[in-house]
């Protein structure tokens, strides 16, 4: 008896005091802590773990949130999406198009305190096009880049570049970096940039800290630093933000997303992207190189469904690639659901009895939840849907092989309309998994990317993307929203449709 | 003793070679380029072919393994393809947080299961025994991430008396330390303070049926007395065992824990190895778990001598 009262009490009071910590203070709130100036340093929780910090070397979503606010490109995109100056002041093209000329801002210091050059624009851009860095296929068109002197940077193309400024602009990965900093080795672990904020320390596995420039060319920097932390699963994410251990977050469970934005606090807000989903199927095996039978693909589903059960209604629906509201977004939307319609396709296609292998991956679990949508609505029209889940590494070797009938997946964060269409559906293009070639649509892309006048080059897109839609060489589904949340003591935060994250016009009011 | 340890790290050396051999073909077979993962959806083929040149997977199989062989010898496991960075000193940054993480885990799992086994056992059929195995069955029967969540939103949702994720180093931080440290640990310790409890129960039954005890008690000798020196102590040898293999499958089993609770530990790590095929960090990661696995297994052999006298190691 004795022996059993003391065991339970002792195991009540040590699992109680488990590991230590009953009874002493617990640091809960401890977001705040940390920075030593009145601007205090800003915790925010993002999913993932940068892979490493060389902007132009990572393709890692999590690395481009930590670097959009220690690096700059010559010019980036506005709040609406429109290309601003940044590093570069002002810009002019030749007549002929094949010349680009940017002057550069004056006094700009790197975070070392050595001077920003021209010469720093012209390595930064020959390093990718030379060492056939991940970005290199956006200088496709660049024949040369020079310093005719300090403030100057001239870029010369071998066709007219509408785009251009999309391609060295639209995110960090063609950031301006530091010859000495690359050269040394060092840019991947402590990377020398012009930003807002200068890289302070980082703790594998656990957080990144970043300190403020108090140079930076953009004006005063109000926050003293920003902590990032990696909290991979939302839940805890949310846990963090409700409990005041992270001031910021993009990393929320999408069910309850719609009810937290209904709160004040804390903030959550959604903004409509320029990211896409879609799916597409593999026209090398038939009969998916019979356009009826994607066509009765795209007349088989029903849009508004699939995008309410994979987004939780964060989304627009969409048949084209390009969302509503921006420059280049064209209203086309030659599918309703017609199972008739559909079946009718089949039937002249000579198909009956179709099972589709769909690819999905667990890496982006909303394509898991559309194809069972689209399983259930395909079934209707006779086609049998098997639905594949493969982990994001062997999924896309299986796309490099060909190794499927259909799969889907998103592209994100692009703004110009080449990098929506042009290397998905250009004979043989890098991105053109699907395989999909329509000379029509091949003379259009090509006559859009090097038209100057902007009228014409988007009836060209218009164009190329009737017929994309048409073919269903892409069956497009829909545009989700960027949610992101952030405690109340968060002043002159934006979403961004690009998904940037930028920290340098944020301040703590606490 | 001496020439024990000595065979026994021999041993050890001939296991961890097979291990390579093993986790090398096994992460070849694997379907998934870790290259193409690097560049995610934005596939170029000149990108690739150069990136493939400078991680070295251009080279013939064989060359690769016997270089990362070559290497590994000398205290060298490579580079990891997703950072750049060595892999031993990306190793050694994450096994303090792993290893505090087991250790405490344990800690909890003993605090659990030793009591809890005891009286289950002393007291055999009685309403308490019905409960404890009640207890020790669900905690079995809990997956690990979903206590994790619940046991986030209670204590640091509802209650906000903990914090939710996060790590502090020990030298650091102690209080901090602590604080990240309960929930982890609680939920890593519940799970095997169950399977513990059974084994225990078990192992403390059978001792109490044996003849020396009844003896025991029929000299007259006090109960505490019996129980301490008859029963328990031979009951642990079984117990160090069982001990020994959860603390070995604690290194290797945090992995979905420690992303929960965003832990810096080598289970995190290998995970992202895994879904980068970061080939050199997951080989890395997997020796590392089978070097530890084999180094817990050795004191446990050990201690076995320390707790019976009757087991001596061959001179």
């Amino acid at each position: 008896m004795r022996l059993r009262t003391l065991a339970l009490s002792v195991t009540t009071a040590l699992v109680l005091a488990a590991c230590g910590g009953g009874g002493d203070p617990v640091d809960v709130g401890g977001g705040e802590g940390g920075g030593g100036g009145e601007g205090g340093t800003l915790v925010a929780a993002i999913s993932g773990e940068p892979d490493q910090l060389d902007p132009q070397s990572t393709s890692a979503y999590a690395s481009f949130q930590v670097l959009e606010n220690v690096f700059d490109t010559l010019v980036e995109p506005g709040d609406d999406l429109q290309f601003e100056p940044a590093l570069a002041e002002e810009w002019e093209t030749s007549d002929d198009g094949l010349t680009w000329t940017f002057t550069l801002r004056d006094g700009v210091t790197w975070h070392d305190g050595s001077p920003f050059t021209a010469e720093d624009v012209v390595y930064s851009y020959n390093r990718i096009i030379d060492e056939e860095l991940a970005n290199s296929y956006r200088f496709e068109s660049v024949e040369e880049v020079t310093a005719p002197d300090e403030q100057t940077v001239e870029i010369r193309v071998s066709r007219p570049t509408p785009n251009l400024l999309a391609n060295i602009g639209a995110f960090k990965g063609t950031a301006i970096v530091q010859q000495a900093n690359v050269e040394d080795g060092s840019i991947g672990q402590n990377p020398i940039g012009t930003g807002a904020f200068r890289f302070d320390s980082y703790s594998p596995g656990d957080s990144l800290r970043l300190t403020r420039n108090d140079d930076y060319w953009g004006g005063d920097v109000a926050l003293d630093g920003v902590d990032f932390r990696f909290v991979s699963e939302p839940t805890v994410a949310l846990t963090n933000l409700q409990g005041g251990q992270v001031h910021w977050t993009d990393n929320l469970p999408p069910q309850q997303a719609e009810q937290l934005m209904g709160g004040d606090d804390p903030t959550v807000e959604a903004v409509a992207s320029n990211d896409y989903w879609y799916f597409a199927a593999n026209q090398a095996r038939p009969p998916f190189d019979d356009p009826r039978v994607r066509r009765a693909l795209a007349f088989g589903i029903d849009r508004e469904e699939i995008t309410e059960a994979a987004t939780f209604g964060l989304a627009a629906v969409n048949q084209t690639a390009i969302p509503e509201g921006s420059a280049f977004h064209f209203d086309y939307a030659p599918y309703e659901r017609d199972v008739e319609q559909a079946r009718s396709l089949l039937q002249e296609a000579g198909v009956s009895d179709l099972a589709i292998d769909f690819m999905v991956t667990n890496e982006y679990p909303e394509t898991v939840t559309a194809a069972q949508v689209i399983q259930s609505q395909l079934q209707e029209i006779g086609v049998t849907v098997n639905i594949r889940t493969l982990d994001f590494a062997a999924w896309l070797d299986e796309q490099g092989q060909g190794n499927f009938d259909v799969f889907m997946l998103g592209w994100l964060g692009n703004i110009d309309p080449d990098d929506f269409y042009y290397a998905q559906h250009r004979t043989d293009a890098s991105f053109n998994f699907q395989g999909y070639s329509n000379p029509d649509v091949d003379a259009a892309l090509d006559e859009a990317r090097s038209e100057t006048d902007e009228d014409a080059r988007r009836d060209l897109y218009e164009q190329a993307v009737t017929q994309i839609v048409d073919d269903a060489s892409y069956v497009y589904l829909y545009n989700p929203q960027v949610v992101q949340g952030w405690s109340q003591d968060v002043e002159g935060y934006q979403v961004r449709a690009d998904r940037a994250i930028r920290f340098r016009d944020v301040s703590l009011t606490s | 003793m001496g020439r024990f340890v000595l065979r026994r790290t021999t041993q050890a050396v001939v296991v961890l070679f097979g291990v390579s051999l093993i986790v090398f073909a096994l992460v070849q077979l694997v379907p998934g380029d870790p290259v193409r993962v690097s560049l995610g959806t934005r596939f170029d083929p000149e990108t690739y072919a150069a990136l493939r040149e400078r991680s070295g997977l251009d080279r013939p199989l064989l060359q690769q393994y016997l270089s990362y062989v070559g290497g590994a010898l000398t205290g060298d496991l490579g580079v990891s393809f997703r950072t750049g960075q060595p892999v031993t000193t990306t190793l050694t940054d994450r096994l303090p947080a792993t290893l505090s993480l087991a250790g405490c885990s344990l800690l909890v799992a003993l605090l659990v299961a030793v009591p809890l086994g005891i009286v289950s056992a002393l007291r055999s059929g009685s309403l308490s025994d019905h409960v404890a195995t009640v207890v020790s069955q669900v905690g079995v029967s809990i997956p690990d991430f979903w206590m994790a969540i619940l046991l986030i939103l209670l204590f640091s949702g509802v209650f906000g008396v903990l914090p939710p994720s996060g790590y502090e180093p020990l030298l650091e931080d102690p209080v901090g330390w602590a604080s990240h440290m309960v929930l982890p640990a609680v939920t890593v310790g519940v799970v095997s303070g169950a399977i513990l409890t059974r084994f225990i129960r078990a192992a403390v039954l059978e001792q109490l049926g044996q003849d020396h005890v009844r003896t025991a008690r029929a000299r007259g000798i006090k109960e505490s007395l019996v129980l301490r020196r008859h029963v328990l102590r031979n009951a642990l040898i079984p117990v160090i065992t069982v001990t020994g293999v959860q603390l070995a499958s604690l290194l290797g089993g945090v992995i979905v824990v420690e992303v929960i609770f965003a832990w810096p530990g080598l289970g995190r790590l290998t995970l992202d190895a895994v879904n980068a095929r970061d080939y050199p960090v997951l080989q890395g990661a997997v020796m590392l778990f089978a070097a530890l696995f084999l180094l817990v297994n050795l004191l446990v052999d050990l201690l076995y001598a320390a707790v019976d006298p009757r087991i001596r190691y061959a001179k």
